[in-house]
């Protein structure tokens, strides 16, 4: 990686430092509101899987939407920089900063699973699960948005990508090697679990190399 | 040795409804190019083609000897752009911009960005969001210009401006002009500005070049020809003539190629030889050029 791409992945973090912020600390928020109480958990619960879903969006519509439409794109290409390393700064630098508050998010709620007595341990595989999904569902976010060629592409691939969470509630949360170990006093590790976890990674790792193959070969960039 | 910093040969550019079409173009070092085309013509869709934003689909670019796109980021260190389209990282003040800028370039020159910063009054600590029109093109400029490239390309760079900021950012260029290696291509539908700084022009017109010639060739060559026929009779015929408006007695003929025997061919009936600005040169050349290809 040379030089102006580590400063490009600088200036990423640099730029989008107050959604780092906000999201990290919105996504404690949201856990420490879960803590009080059962109405307090739904809700929480609620804001938690929010902040990481706008997030991703907002990362997504700002770095990369925004940055075209806006034309600061241009100003980042008359840098001495080729297509390709512009979008391994991009992706790598986007990446993190959701990674921060995904990380963040994630770990504030596997604590809440296992510090708080009345939430129990046996939720935790879905939890890891949904924090997986959610990062996968980042990756393909992201690789969507460099190939989208239009504004209507771009909304029809958030569109698509918030509608995954719904999708992957209703179909891994009654999963019988979910379902049936999620109220349980212990986390249950078991086969479902980690097929369902390596089919996330294989999504997140495809849609993290997708855009180094073919954004990062586009022709034309603007 | 090649000195040219900018080489187009035979470039094609397809779009759903527009192309590009068999653009060649030499920019030598220490020139300045005026590019002058309609909206529309192509002008900017040649500026990212040789900044490499966009790939040809045919022909061979180079930039300060560089194969463009292929190596677009070696060469770019030496190429300062500035659109008037262009917008700074809205999330950032204009401050960090620079800060930047000058971590990339190694040759940037604090003492000149500081000096622009005083003389386009603009503040470093402003954010890029609430720039002006004429604060963000004078930014955008400040950050080329501070880094002393070789080659400036410049993409309508005065649309929008008031008349005091233009002004200011033509004095800029005319400076950068001082330098006898440096040389800028200058995109405009303003020939005013283009007329002032340009010691060459290339008109584009619907993707393909029209004409291209030193600007003082293009003064000297064209003229407006104002002729009163007495009755009866009509007009030999004359060559380079390349517009005709015939008003009853009165005929105004524009040529391409003025010359004293073009006058005698005309005889005593020629009433006035006008000399042609830029603009009125650039609007004939585009008509004649559109008549030719029968559009």
């Amino acid at each position: 990686m040379n030089t102006l791409t580590r400063k490009l992945i600088a200036k990423e973090l640099y730029v989008n430092r107050g959604f780092m912020v906000i999201g990290s600390a919105a996504g404690i928020v949201s856990i420490l509101i879960a803590t009080q109480g059962q109405i307090g958990f739904n809700i929480g619960c609620l804001t938690w899987l929010t902040t990481i879903i706008a997030m991703g969006v907002m990362l997504a519509i700002y770095g990369v939407m925004h940055e075209r439409k806006e034309h600061s794109l241009e100003f980042v290409l008359s840098l001495p920089v080729s297509i390709a390393d512009y979008v391994r700064a991009k992706v790598i630098g986007l990446w993190i900063c959701f990674l921060v508050v995904w990380l963040v998010s994630s770990v504030a709620a596997l604590l809440l699973v296992f510090l708080k007595e009345s939430v129990p341990d046996g939720i935790a595989p879905y939890t890891v699960l949904l924090c997986g999904f959610m990062l996968a569902n980042f990756g393909v976010l992201l690789c969507g948005m460099f190939e989208a060629r239009s504004e209507a592409a771009s909304t029809a691939m958030i569109v698509v990508t918030n509608m995954g969470i719904s999708v992957f509630m209703f179909t891994v949360g009654p999963m019988n090697g979910i379902k049936q170990t999620m109220w349980n006093a212990a986390p249950s590790w078991n086969e479902t679990f980690w097929i369902v976890l390596g089919c996330e990674l294989a999504v997140l790792l495809a849609s993290f190399a997708l855009p180094f193959f073919l954004s990062a070969r586009r022709r034309d960039f603007f | 040795m090649d000195n040219k910093h900018i080489e187009m040969r035979g470039v094609r550019k397809n779009f759903q409804f527009f192309t590009l079409d068999n653009l060649s173009l030499d920019l030598e070092a220490g020139e300045v190019m005026g590019f002058v085309g309609p909206n529309g013509a192509g002008k900017s869709t040649t500026l990212r083609l040789a900044m490499g934003m966009i790939a040809p689909d045919a022909g061979e670019i180079r930039l300060m000897g560089h194969a463009i796109p292929a190596a677009q980021a070696a060469a770019k260190r030496d190429v300062g752009y500035v659109s008037a389209d262009m917008r700074l990282l809205p999330q950032a003040t204009f401050g960090w911009h620079m800060e930047f800028a000058k971590s990339i370039y190694p040759e940037w020159d604090g003492g000149y960005a500081a000096t622009l910063v005083k003389r386009f009054n603009l503040r470093p600590e402003q954010s890029a969001r609430s720039l002006s029109l004429g604060e963000r093109v004078k930014a955008v400029l400040l950050l080329a210009l501070a880094r002393r490239p070789r080659l400036l390309i410049l993409d309508e760079p005065t649309t929008g401006l008031d008349p005091v900021a233009r002004h200011e950012v033509i004095s800029e260029f005319m400076d950068v002009l001082r330098d006898d290696d440096r040389s800028i291509l200058f995109s405009s539908h303003n020939t005013v500005d283009v007329e002032r700084i340009s010691d060459r022009i290339t008109f584009i017109d619907r993707g393909r070049i029209v004409e291209c010639s030193n600007k003082e060739d293009f003064l000297d060559r064209w003229r407006r020809i104002h002729v009163q026929l007495p009755a009866g009779a009509s007009l030999p015929e004359l060559p380079n003539i390349v517009g005709r408006v015939v008003d009853g007695q009165f005929v105004t003929l524009t040529t391409d190629r003025y010359s004293e025997g073009l006058r005698t061919l005309i005889g005593p009936y020629v009433r006035e030889v006008q000399r042609m600005n830029l603009e009125e040169i650039f609007v004939a050349n585009v008509m004649h050029c559109r008549e030719v290809r029968g559009s």
